[in-house]
């Protein structure tokens, strides 16, 4: 087991200030605080190999929580350990088997080449000339760097910065590494590609990998097991695939057919969409055979397509449900 | 140990041609308000005009040679959350900065003194008549004086793990430090009372003592407060610093997605 998690908690203390102009002149004097609860009893563990996505909106917890296995932020209670280490405790042998990438920071040096920042990064985590050779050139083929090496970082777009970014974090070949939104802000193209690297090498050097993020394609794409967390709670932890069938006990059923066939769909499911031939109905999981046969066999199909909901759909629910329980 | 303090200096020694102008301002830039201070002086007291210059040419020197900015970038930094990447990675953040600092400093010292020696040339008062001793005393009053600065500032910088915006209160302390540490007026100008109190502060041992060593004025007596006071100041500052870091990270809220 790589990472382990138990009872963890995090709360700060804010300063709440009303608007207007007095009350900004109040709060020089008195000033008011709120705690918030920002990570509620979490457990979990993850084991040594795995890609697990953290999922959850805005402020739901996934970053404080990340924050907190990295050694950036001191628990308030509950114990976390990364391959043996308390990260809080900062040791720099711990801080040698991890990486933290953060989509929205950069940590190569804005104004010179990120070379520049490699050999840093060399030095400080003591990587000998061999293996960084080795490593930088298996980085800079998989990520295509090599006409990126000698530009200021500033120069770079977005996805340049942040294949960059990516290799200066595995320069020491990490065997746990937190990404947090790795791919926010990049085209679809770009994206894809950085997800494919991230599951190639977790393939190739079994690294353990935490991944947060709001595009449902990276965890589709990358993770068979996702946690929820929204208002500091682990709602779900386990397959993604378990979590769609639990939420959605449906799936979607595209028909095309000749726009003049007309039938009556509400027999077979509840109809999301019927226009230009094109039907799309919403039918029960375990009746997605019956109805396809029998459609097959009472009119003329010209294609039929059985999909499963979209993950958004299926993480809004769960986000919903966990708002009926409050 | 060695090893990583060369390849940070390195990169901080492409990073600062990365900014030339902006180095280039940081040198001259910050020699106008002395400059200005000088002429004051020299139009109230224009008989001792000499002195005046050799002061305040070396106040520049020793300023410039002794300037602190670590609490500018740790209050940039650790606000917008980039100081985390610091703090994950396996060299303690204070290096990087000593590290700046002697890439900069050695800058404006390359820089500095060669304008000093043409000045001499055409300048009888800059011509330095200090003895082999007197040069080592000063370059010892001169690091110490670096120290307690530098010290000071990334003390500040700390505070930035509990408040915004410390470079305020920062400000306020440069501000009282232009009086104490002898960069508004030569220590002999300043009324007593003034200097008995400028023993007790870190100010004096910033500047001006190193300063008063440079230009001829230090006596023995203010050689061995001065240099008593800025042992116990460097030490004070650095066990502040070594007992607040480990607080400070508790604290540290590590801001932002």
């Amino acid at each position: 087991m790589t990472i382990q998690v138990q009872d963890l908690n995090k709360s700060f203390r804010v300063h709440v200030r009303q608007e207007g102009w007095t009350e900004a002149l109040r709060s020089l004097f008195k000033r008011e605080y709120q705690t918030v609860q920002a990570v509620k009893d979490v457990s979990f563990t993850i084991n040594t190999g795995e890609i697990v996505g953290f999922l959850g909106p805005n402020g739901a917890g996934k970053t404080t929580t990340m924050k907190m296995l990295a050694g950036l932020l001191h628990p308030t209670s509950g114990t976390i350990e990364v391959d043996g280490f308390k990260p809080q405790e900062q040791k720099n042998e711990f801080k040698k088997i991890m990486s933290l990438v953060m989509g929205q920071k950069s940590q190569l040096i804005w104004d010179i080449p990120p070379m520049e920042t490699f050999l840093v990064n060399k030095s400080v985590y003591e990587i000998d000339d061999h293996s960084f050779r080795q490593t930088l050139d298996e980085l800079v083929e998989l990520l295509e760097l090599q006409p990126l090496l000698g530009r200021p970082v500033r120069n770079m777009s977005l996805g340049q910065r942040m294949k960059c970014e990516l290799a200066c974090s595995l320069l020491h070949r990490p065997s746990v590494l937190f990404l947090d939104e790795p791919t926010i802000g990049l085209d679809v193209n770009t994206q894809e590609k950085v997800r494919q690297f991230i599951a190639n090498y977790n393939r190739e050097h079994k690294t353990t990998i935490l991944l947060t993020s709001h595009y449902m394609g990276d965890v589709t794409a990358l993770c068979d097991r996702v946690m929820i967390i929204n208002h500091g709670k682990l709602l779900y932890d386990g397959e993604l695939q378990v979590l769609s069938e639990k939420l959605t006990p449906y799936k979607l059923l595209e028909v095309r057919l000749p726009s003049s066939t007309r039938g009556p769909w509400e027999s077979y499911g509840e109809v999301v969409t019927f226009e230009d031939g094109k039907l799309t109905l919403r039918v029960a999981r375990d009746r997605v055979p019956l109805v396809s046969s029998e459609l097959l066999a009472n009119y003329e199909i010209n294609d039929l397509n059985i999909q499963d909901p979209p993950m958004e759909e299926v993480i809004t629910l769960a986000f919903q449900e966990e708002s009926h329980d409050h | 140990m060695i090893t990583k303090y060369l390849a940070i200096l390195r990169m901080k020694y492409v990073e600062m041609f990365a900014y030339q102008l902006s180095t280039m301002v940081w040198m001259f830039g910050t020699m106008v308000q002395p400059l200005i201070t000088m002429m004051v002086w020299m139009n109230i007291y224009p008989d001792q005009g000499e002195s005046f210059v050799l002061y305040f040419v070396a106040l520049i020197m020793v300023e410039r040679l002794t300037s602190a900015w670590d609490v500018w970038e740790m209050d940039r930094q650790i606000r917008e959350g980039t100081f985390s990447y610091q703090i994950v990675r396996p060299f303690h953040p204070i290096h990087w900065a000593i590290a700046e600092n002697i890439v900069y400093k050695g800058l404006f010292l390359v820089v500095l003194v060669p304008c000093w020696i043409i000045l001499a040339l055409f300048i009888p008062s800059l011509r330095l008549h200090l003895s082999v001793t007197g040069w080592g005393l000063f370059l010892a009053a001169l690091l110490l004086g670096a120290v307690i600065r530098f010290a000071m500032s990334f003390l500040f910088g700390i505070l930035c793990f509990w408040m915004n915006k410390v470079t305020a209160i920062y400000a306020m302390f440069e501000t009282v430090s232009l009086f104490l540490s002898g960069q508004i007026a030569p220590f002999s100008l300043l009324p007593p009372v003034v200097k008995q109190i400028s023993t007790f502060f870190p100010y004096r041992y910033m500047i001006g003592f190193p300063l008063e060593i440079l230009t001829g004025t230090a006596n023995s007596h203010t050689l061995m407060i001065g240099f008593i006071g800025s042992f116990i100041w460097a030490v004070v500052l650095i066990v502040i610093i070594s007992l607040l870091w480990n607080a400070g990270l508790k604290k540290n809220q590590a801001v932002g997605g």
